[in-house]
């Protein structure tokens, strides 16, 4: 028995819209050095599942970007790996995952598979899901769909044959069905429904605020023992930053902290991504700052996401709070008038 | 680069004054710099610089770098034409040709270069600290229409002695060469890079190989016999940072120079990016006791300790308590809770145990080894 994949990279979700002007949720930056699709993505070769289709939707420059040809997942491959399935309808991306119509475009990718079964899988959830043993739980079930649940709700990952998800693509219209989640939150006849129950750690992120709350949940040691494993890496595309630079006179604690930054400033309860530069005397608390951002120094910023290649001049004020963080949008300059 | 250039990088060096570091590694693979190895710098360079054919000569311990290196892909160097070549030793009809000098290296490759069909030959160092924009020192070369070019470096005058001392006129031409003069005329060090041009190269690799009285070096024999037949042969100034780290001292200095932004090598240049092979590691961490100052740290460490004025690789866990001070610490290491080091270099994968102290620190830098914590064991200290 063996596995493919489809990774629906072009599933809408509403509340998180100023992190998504410029990118599809696949691309969001996540826990300092990685995107959301990399734990989908690395769950999956750690499986070694090697024929993976990713359904995106526009805009998917960004992921296109990030992805390349699958190297940094070893998808890199002559028979099989990565196969990059955009969809030509203009609104394309539906709310729930696993879009028949998407599917039914790129037929070819299940007709032509050798695979006996597929996982359709979200790629906004970060985990560490087992496709192996979810697997072999739903062969040992006998059902026809088998949906991953964690603690706090489904993972929205699924496992059907892929004899299963031909038939339904070509017959989701008259079932009046959009999507593989739909089919299993519906629980149409007659098919056979079951779970496979998952016990690691999982962030689903569908709100600025999940978004929030997940990204610094993994400055406790055991959300991050259990999300990085080593024996199962997130992989992720390649940089080249050097290692991250602390000045004297600097004051970083209880943060995750990505590699080629310039850390001259007072951090603490962040988590700041790659080549980010923080100035003399700024204090940080409860941020997220994304790749590339300057905060110039006697910044004060708590509770504050700063997307990628923000500039927040020197002396600004920003206080936002847990439950309603301040989002600055790609590419924002923030100077002190802007910010009173 | 239009015309077509050939990179001999020559790594077969074994650099044992670098003591355990280099049992089981060459020189050039040595980590440096909290995520680099040596070679990182020559081979970066030559992508950087528009060099896309590179061979690079092994002898010395070549697994890890053979492995290390691979394809060539950190370095963009796996390419359908040219890319990077690993060139060990080989052995023919009339028997295993070790390489003897630099000269016979390149000499035995020569099969190598012609199936290149170079016009220039940049002959490189693999164990040498610095970032070279190569590409101006073949404009160089041919602006001057040399034979040979030899890249130098202003050295201290007090340190002259120790290098290899190029003598010029006004114009650069090279008139001397002096190896480690008592009495040093200039304080222009010859850094080790050469171009030739390849017809001129080939020529005296002939020549020099069929002389059974040379040690078929090239600063001891290529160079000296060209000059002897007024080849015409200039000097490159290059001006930046250059540090050969043949030495525990020097490896460690070299380190330290890193964390001064004014006085050292700059890495977070991404104009002139060091490319290395990256292993998938989460974001470091600094923990509620954590402190880190003055310090580079790299991706998977978990800082609980006092990391003060130190490159840390890699994969580090510094516990509680632990503190670390002007200290060079390798990847995959544990420094125990309490545990205190100061001016020391620790190799990978060490773990040093709770408490631990060097008992007589030596005035210089100590690298760590297993038999140094065995013996601190032993003698009941902890």
């Amino acid at each position: 028995m063996t596995l493919m994949a489809a990774v629906d990279a072009s599933v809408k979700v509403a509340g998180l819209q100023d992190l998504t002007i410029h990118r599809s949720v696949s691309s969001i930056p996540f826990a300092g050095r990685y995107r959301l699709i990399d734990f989908a993505l690395s769950n999956l070769v750690n499986a070694d599942v090697n024929s993976v289709g990713i359904f995106a939707s526009q805009p998917f420059g960004s992921l296109i970007d990030h992805i390349g040809v699958g190297k940094s997942w070893d998808l890199d491959r002559r028979k099989e790996g990565l196969f990059f399935l955009p969809t030509t309808h203009q609104n394309g991306g539906i709310a729930t995952v696993g879009s028949f119509r998407d599917f039914e475009e790129n037929l070819q990718f299940f007709e032509k598979s050798r695979q006996t079964h597929v996982v359709v899988t979200s790629s906004f959830v970060a985990g560490q899901l087992d496709y192996k043993e979810m697997l072999a739980s739903h062969l040992a079930s006998g059902n026809d769909i088998t949906e991953a649940i964690g603690a706090s709700g489904s993972l929205k990952s699924y496992i059907l044959s892929r004899r299963l998800i031909l038939e339904l693509i070509h017959s989701y219209r008259e079932k009046r069905i959009l999507s593989v989640e739909d089919l299993v939150n519906l629980k149409k006849a007659p098919y056979t429904y079951g779970v496979y129950e998952y016990k690691g750690y999982f962030a689903i992120i569908d709100s600025i605020q999940q978004y929030f709350k997940e990204s610094l949940g993994l400055l406790d040691e055991n959300n991050r023992r259990l999300l990085f494993l080593p024996q199962a890496p997130i992989y992720t595309k390649v940089k080249d930053e050097p290692p991250t630079r602390y000045l004297d006179g600097s004051d970083v604690s209880n943060s995750m902290m990505a590699n080629g930054s310039t850390i001259m400033g007072n951090v603490k309860n962040s988590i700041i991504s790659r080549a980010v530069t923080i100035g003399r005397n700024a204090n940080l608390d409860s941020c997220i700052i994304m790749q590339k951002c300057t905060i110039e120094e006697n910044c004060e910023l708590a509770y504050v996401v700063a997307d990628k290649d923000v500039y927040i001049e020197k002396g600004v004020k920003l206080t936002g709070t847990a439950d309603r963080p301040i989002v600055l949008r790609k590419g924002e300059r923030v100077t002190k008038e802007d910010a009173q | 680069m239009n015309e077509k250039v050939v990179a001999m990088l020559l790594a077969g060096g074994q650099g044992s004054r670098l003591k355990s570091l280099t049992y089981d590694i060459a020189k050039p693979a040595i980590p440096y710099g909290g995520k680099y190895r040596i070679i990182d710098f020559p081979l970066s360079n030559c992508t950087n610089s528009g060099i896309t054919t590179v061979g690079v000569l092994t002898q010395y311990q070549p697994h890890a770098l053979h492995r290390y290196i691979g394809l060539g892909t950190p370095w963009d160097l796996d390419r359908h034409k040219g890319g990077v070549t690993m060139l060990p030793p080989y052995a023919e009809i009339d028997g295993i040709k070790w390489y003897a000098g630099t000269a016979s290296a390149i000499y035995q490759n020569i099969n190598y270069l012609t199936s290149c069909e170079p016009e220039y030959v940049l002959i490189l160092s693999g164990d040498h600290i610095y970032k070279m924009d190569y590409e101006k020192l073949v404009e160089y070369h041919k602006e001057k229409q040399a034979d040979v070019t030899v890249s130098v470096l202003e050295v201290p005058w007090e340190e002259a002695s120790r290098f290899g001392i190029v003598n010029t006129d006004d114009d650069m031409h090279i008139v001397e060469f002096d190896e480690k003069p008592e009495k040093p005329k200039s304080n222009l060090a010859s850094m080790g890079v050469y171009v030739f041009d390849w017809k001129k190269l080939e020529h005296y690799l002939e020549e020099d190989n069929s002389n059974e009285q040379s040690s078929h070096d090239f600063g001891k024999d290529i160079l000296p016999k060209m000059l002897a037949e007024q080849k015409k042969m200039v000097a490159y100034p290059f001006k930046g940072y250059w540090k050969d780290v043949g030495t525990v001292d020097s490896l460690w200095e070299a380190n330290m120079d890193l964390l001064d932004p004014s006085e050292g090598l700059v890495l977070h240049d991404p104009a002139w990016r060091i490319y290395s092979s990256n292993p998938q590691l989460p974001p470091q961490v600094i923990t509620d006791t954590g402190r880190v100052q003055g310090s580079m740290v790299n991706e998977g460490c978990v800082i609980s300790g006092t990391v003060n004025h130190s490159v840390i690789f890699q994969n580090v866990l510094v516990e509680q308590e632990a503190v670390v001070e002007d200290s060079v610490v390798m990847s995959g290491t544990k420094i125990g809770r309490g545990a205190q080091l100061s001016r020391v270099i620790v190799p990978p994968d060490v773990t040093v145990p709770e408490n631990y102290q060097l008992l007589e620190p030596a005035a210089g830098i100590t690298l760590l080894t297993q038999d140094l914590i065995d013996s601190w064991k032993e003698s009941g200290q902890q």
